[in-house]
């Protein structure tokens, strides 16, 4: 297993379209805070809710168009959670955009075979026509996050219009996930001025919020922040 | 009429006494309309406006006199506090005229008693700091009298104690010391019976008052294109003058396209109102998420629970309070409660002179970590005010206010939707440049308007004439603080008002009036 080091995030240029907030010690404190084994539930919540709403509210700026004397947001958006930590996401992204159609996509890993099989899908309908915002607060091997690319892309939405938001990514899932869309080009960039990279090269985003160091034997993401879904 | 109940520091009612509105002006005399409408009894409410405490500081933020000071010297019991009663009385109670006995000292005391001890502590002693010394003279056998009274009735003494007491130290000491001060004194004040020389001295006061009220907003306003911020929108910010000033503490947020949409839709008039809370909202806390990037952090590891250890940082803060500037400070305070656990919120009632335009401060409740002098040094503060329009003076005086209390400069951070390139911001920067202003937007314009020809279109019945200042395009008025109907939540209070293209401002009232 290949181990990177922390400051792996801001210095490879080894991921295309992978947006990272900018890492403020103010970020780095809310990690802190998520990380730590000893942080009670009530701050988990409140502390992981304010790092969503900051992803979804990058992620959002990577929609396109709504000029600043033009009206409104253009193109219909929706969420598609991986079940179940995604779900815990659903709420700050509510936060930020009201009423959003929110989709559900269960996948679970094969015991035996390691691979992820996908168990349960509920998209809206005119999914096609929308951005896909897909929520998953940790990318450890990428399989689950991959699989689900996969189902929304069956649904009829092109890659370029899927946005990925994560809390905690490890360099080997997205190095799977960056592979197994070869299109996509290497941008490392700081967040204000992604935007113009974006529109040239870059086709599925994922907007995460740290780069970890990477995974330990059971696929955990090390340093981590644990289950997330467990500690919500 | 409205009755006044005055009462000492003792918290007992003084008197009891029906006080003439001479100030405030009712809402049915500037519109004849309503006069017919509102039955006669409305009258009996009236905003005691002029009991706000006018700017004490100049354009440059410092201030510009100490407190006017009142000594009343005279013998025990010759009626000092009675004098001094008297004349607060007369001069309508007040807030900010307190009165403060050398005992008062060894009290705990109000904030604005602080500030005015913080102000005048070092003087106190000499005659030369006092403005308008005084003598209460009385007749030495009505003071032992009243002596012998009050230390039996009231401090549970003997009289024969009393007596001893009073040929022992008090009359010694009286023709000593006290009565020698006599000759410093401008008045000489009969302890009682004396209705004339209060009044005379409460008219002296009132227009000693009125003299050091400083007029400083026209400056602000005027403050021309050479102070006009240039703000480079790519997050960090460049603000600087002509002059060869350069301020750093501006911080506007990155233009992203999300952002642009927001206020898009906060400017548009046609918003409904639901929308316009929502992104109010949504918007009042990204920019409270900004704002907390410039707390101090310190490096602290952790454990995950997979038990490794993590070198990530913290807060390194002792408290962290936010103060909201009434009422358009209130779309902020929820964003910053939900950046922020639990964090304490104080507020300030600023409002503008009718006239003047001047800013009144009316009301100050601040949290526990501004009040208590000790915390303050260590206290961050997020300074929450909507929007950039008349509001800014209130911003000054509210900066003024958190440093009279100890806070550091460099520990207040201004937070606001919107500030207009020119105008009050050049001058507030330049007054208080290490203190951090964190906005969403700048505009261009500021522009100088009356409300009340707008409130009596609509027929509008809680309203009174005020100059206020606008920006333009702006996003309309955010928060009337006119009118608040209690019943409705918090945010149902919240206007959007602008016309964002028009050549002039549009106002819709009518949400108000649902």
């Amino acid at each position: 297993m290949q181990m990177t080091s922390p400051t792996f995030a801001n210095t490879s240029p080894s991921f295309p379209s992978v947006f990272t907030l900018p890492h403020t010690p103010q970020l780095e404190a809310l990690y802190t805070i998520i990380r730590d084994k000893d942080t009670s539930r009530g701050d988990f919540l409140f502390y992981s809710d304010r790092i969503i709403r900051l992803l979804v509210e990058e992620g959002l700026n990577h929609l396109p168009g709504s000029s600043y004397e033009g009206v409104g947001f253009e193109g219909k958006i929706c969420g598609v959670s991986i079940l179940r930590a995604g779900e815990a996401m659903e709420a700050g992204l509510r936060e930020v955009c009201r009423s959003v159609r929110i989709g559900k996509i269960l996948i679970q890993r094969d015991e035996e075979t390691a691979q992820p099989k996908l168990f349960y899908s509920k998209l809206p309908q005119d999914i096609s026509q929308r951005y896909v915002l897909l929520l998953d607060p940790m990318l450890a091997t990428g399989g689950s996050a991959m699989k689900a690319v996969e189902v929304i892309m069956e649904a009829g939405v092109p890659e370029d219009r899927i946005i990925f938001i994560n809390l905690i990514s490890s360099p080997e899932g997205l190095k799977t996930f960056c592979t197994r869309f070869p299109s996509l080009r290497v941008v490392r960039a700081q967040l204000c001025d992604v935007f113009a990279h974006r529109l040239i090269f870059a086709d599925a985003l994922q907007i995460t919020g740290w780069i970890d160091e990477g995974l330990n034997e059971k696929a955990y993401i090390i340093p981590g922040l644990g289950d997330f879904g467990e500690r919500r | 009429m409205s009755l006044k109940v005055i009462g000492d520091d003792d918290g007992i009612p003084l008197s009891v006494k029906p006080e003439r509105p001479s100030f405030p002006r009712t809402v049915s005399e500037l519109n004849p309309n309503a006069r017919n409408a509102v039955p006669l009894q409305a009258k009996k409410n009236t905003i005691l406006k002029s009991h706000g405490r006018p700017p004490w500081y100049g354009e440059d933020g410092l201030p510009i006199c100490d407190a006017f000071v009142v000594g009343i010297a005279g013998g025990s019991a010759s009626g000092k506090t009675h004098v001094a009663r008297q004349i607060v009385q007369k001069l309508g109670s007040i807030p900010t005229v307190v009165i403060l006995s050398q005992d008062s000292f060894y009290k705990k005391h109000s904030p604005e008693e602080v500030i005015l001890a913080h102000q005048n502590l070092v003087d106190f002693d000499h005659p030369d700091a006092i403005d308008m010394p005084m003598f209460a003279k009385c007749d030495s056998d009505l003071m032992l009298a009243r002596r012998l009274r009050r230390d039996v009735k009231e401090r549970g003494r003997t009289v024969d104690g009393t007596l001893d007491q009073y040929l022992r130290y008090v009359k010694p000491s009286y023709d000593n010391f006290v009565l020698p001060t006599a000759r410093h004194a401008n008045i000489i004040v009969p302890g009682s019976d004396n209705a004339v020389a209060i009044e005379l001295i409460a008219t002296h006061i009132r227009r000693q008052l009125k003299d050091r009220s400083t007029r400083f907003r026209q400056q602000m306003a005027d403050a021309g294109p050479r102070q006009s911020l240039s703000v480079t929108p790519s997050g960090s910010s460049t603000p600087s003058s002509d002059d060869g000033e350069v301020c750093n503490h501006l911080i506007v947020l990155p233009q992203t396209p999300q952002l642009k949409g927001i206020y898009t839709i906060l400017r548009d008039k046609e918003t409904p109102r639901s929308d316009f809370i929502f992104f109010a909202d949504r918007l009042a806390t990204f920019i409270s998420e900004k704002a907390l990037e410039h707390l101090p952090y310190r490096p602290k590891t952790i454990t995950t629970p997979i038990d490794l250890e993590y070198k990530g940082k913290e807060l390194d803060t002792t408290y962290v309070c936010g103060v909201s500037i009434l009422r358009s400070g209130g779309p902020l305070e929820r964003g910053l409660r939900r950046v922020i656990n639990d964090v304490p919120i104080g507020s300030l009632l600023i409002q503008s002179d009718a006239t003047t335009g001047e800013p009144i401060l009316l009301h100050l409740a601040l949290p526990q970590c501004v009040r208590d002098r000790r915390l303050a040094e260590e206290a961050w503060v997020f300074l929450l005010d909507a929007q950039a329009n008349r509001h800014r003076r209130g911003a000054f005086m509210a900066i003024r206010i958190l440093l009279d209390h100890g806070v550091r400069q460099d520990h207040i951070i201004f937070v606001t939707f919107l500030v207009a390139r020119k105008g009050g911001i050049c001058v507030l920067r330049r007054a208080f440049p290490d203190v951090k202003v964190v906005c969403g937007a700048v505009d261009d314009g500021l522009r100088e308007t009356w409300l009340e020809a707008i409130e009596e279109r609509e027929g509008h019945t809680g309203a009174e004439a005020r100059k206020v200042w606008v920006v333009e395009p702006g996003m309309g008025i955010l928060v009337i603080d006119i009118t608040c109907d209690r019943r409705l939540p918090f945010f149902t209070s919240i206007r959007h008002t602008s016309n964002f293209i028009g050549p002039t401002l549009m106002y819709d009232f009518s949400v108000l009036l649902q």
